[in-house]
């Protein structure tokens, strides 16, 4: 997977599927079928510095070095940032794999804005900021059961039942 | 059997997802986990109940948390949308409107 | 398939798309694949303060599986188109069904 080229052939015949659109505006001309594939929208991001959310809210500063077609991820030099109140701290964490099923998004950091954190948040020592976050996930834990089981009474079933959000 | 396949294309209800076939171009009601529903016409569905729908009402269901009570006041929160592609695996069902 | 091939014919346009943690995010439309994976460009954030992990983000690839909507501009969808071939997919698929 990590040497596919962009001018490789695409991994499986898409003329059929393009057959089900019906006539009138071709499905983007310009673009070659194989730009449309995981492997090629993960190409792009090689090498380049990310930041990776994860379902149960955390927040990785990393750079992509190698990944699969199912999203798993290696991720070097990573620092975990976390965010609280008005405050931000970071963690260094080093060498990551993460599993793919647990990524939310990756976002390309652009590099003349790095390591930009808008106002108010300002850095704050790692202990102040952990305890605080600790507080803050059990407070919004408890709201959210609570939450849930008023809806329950609508009929309403969680979206995601027992992850944490953000 | 044999008459159900001959009747095949123009047809009746076979199967669950040739309900919403029947909806298409027409406004439905879909009920959506995470305490929304929404209304509006359906234009594409596929296998997965992913859809997409036009002139759309969204209605989010909100929680007010009562300090002094232990029941919480529940409001609705209205959005519009022109165009929106709903993904299948939040949608609970599926309903025709009137 | 039906809707691999709907958002191809919607890049480069400008959608919203708002994830199951209620973020959304606005951007141009660069890429999806059959998961359903997007790709957005030059994105903004709405409510950014709420989420200051996205401000020196410019461009996301966001899981196909975390999306709860995307808002799409109405004048770029084809609704007859559509539904004609929303019909045709279903049909094949019930062919397929019926073979087993």
């Amino acid at each position: 997977m990590e040497n596919l080229n962009l001018h490789d052939a695409a991994p499986r015949p898409l003329s059929s599927m393009q057959n089900q659109m019906p006539p009138g505006p071709p499905p983007v001309p310009q673009l070659p079928p194989q730009m449309f594939t995981t492997a090629a929208q993960l190409l792009d991001l090689t090498d380049k510095k990310l930041m990776v959310s994860l379902r149960d809210g955390r927040k990785l500063i990393g750079v992509l070095r190698s990944w699969d077609q199912f999203g798993n991820l290696v991720l070097q030099s990573t620092v975990e940032r976390l965010f609280v109140q008005h405050l931000y701290a970071d963690i260094e964490r080093g060498l990551f794999l993460v599993r793919g099923e647990n990524v939310l998004l990756l976002g390309e950091i652009d590099l003349d804005k790095d390591d930009y954190v808008p106002e108010p948040y300002e850095l704050a020592p790692v202990e102040r900021v952990f305890a605080l976050k600790k507080a803050e996930d059990a407070e919004r834990g408890r709201v959210e059961k609570r939450r849930q089981r008023t809806l329950a009474g609508y009929g309403f079933e969680g979206e995601h039942a027992g992850e944490a959000i953000l | 059997m044999a008459e159900a396949e001959e009747a095949g294309g123009a047809n009746p209800v076979n199967e669950p997802l040739d309900l919403v076939r029947l909806s298409l171009n027409e406004v439905v009601f879909v009920k959506l986990r995470g305490d929304r529903e929404l209304k509006g016409r359906l234009h594409a569905y596929d296998s997965h109940c992913n859809l997409v729908l036009g002139e759309v009402e969204e209605t989010v269901y909100v929680v007010d948390e009562e300090e002094d009570n232990d029941e919480d006041n529940v409001r609705t929160v209205k959005k519009q949308s022109e165009m929106l592609f709903v993904r299948g695996d939040s949608v609970v069902l599926i309903s025709p409107q009137q | 398939m039906l809707f691999f091939s709907f958002f191809k014919t919607l890049v480069n346009h400008e959608v919203t798309v708002e994830l199951k943690n209620d973020i959304s995010i606005r951007g141009t439309l660069k890429s999806v694949d059959q998961y359903l994976n997007i790709k957005l460009d030059d994105i903004t954030v709405v409510d950014e303060l709420k989420y200051p992990h996205l401000s020196s983000v410019k461009n996301v690839f966001i899981r196909g599986s975390v999306v709860r909507y995307v808002h799409l501009p109405a004048a770029a969808v084809d609704t007859p188109l559509l539904e004609d071939a929303t019909r045709r997919e279903a049909s094949q698929a019930s062919a397929k069904a019926k073979q087993g």
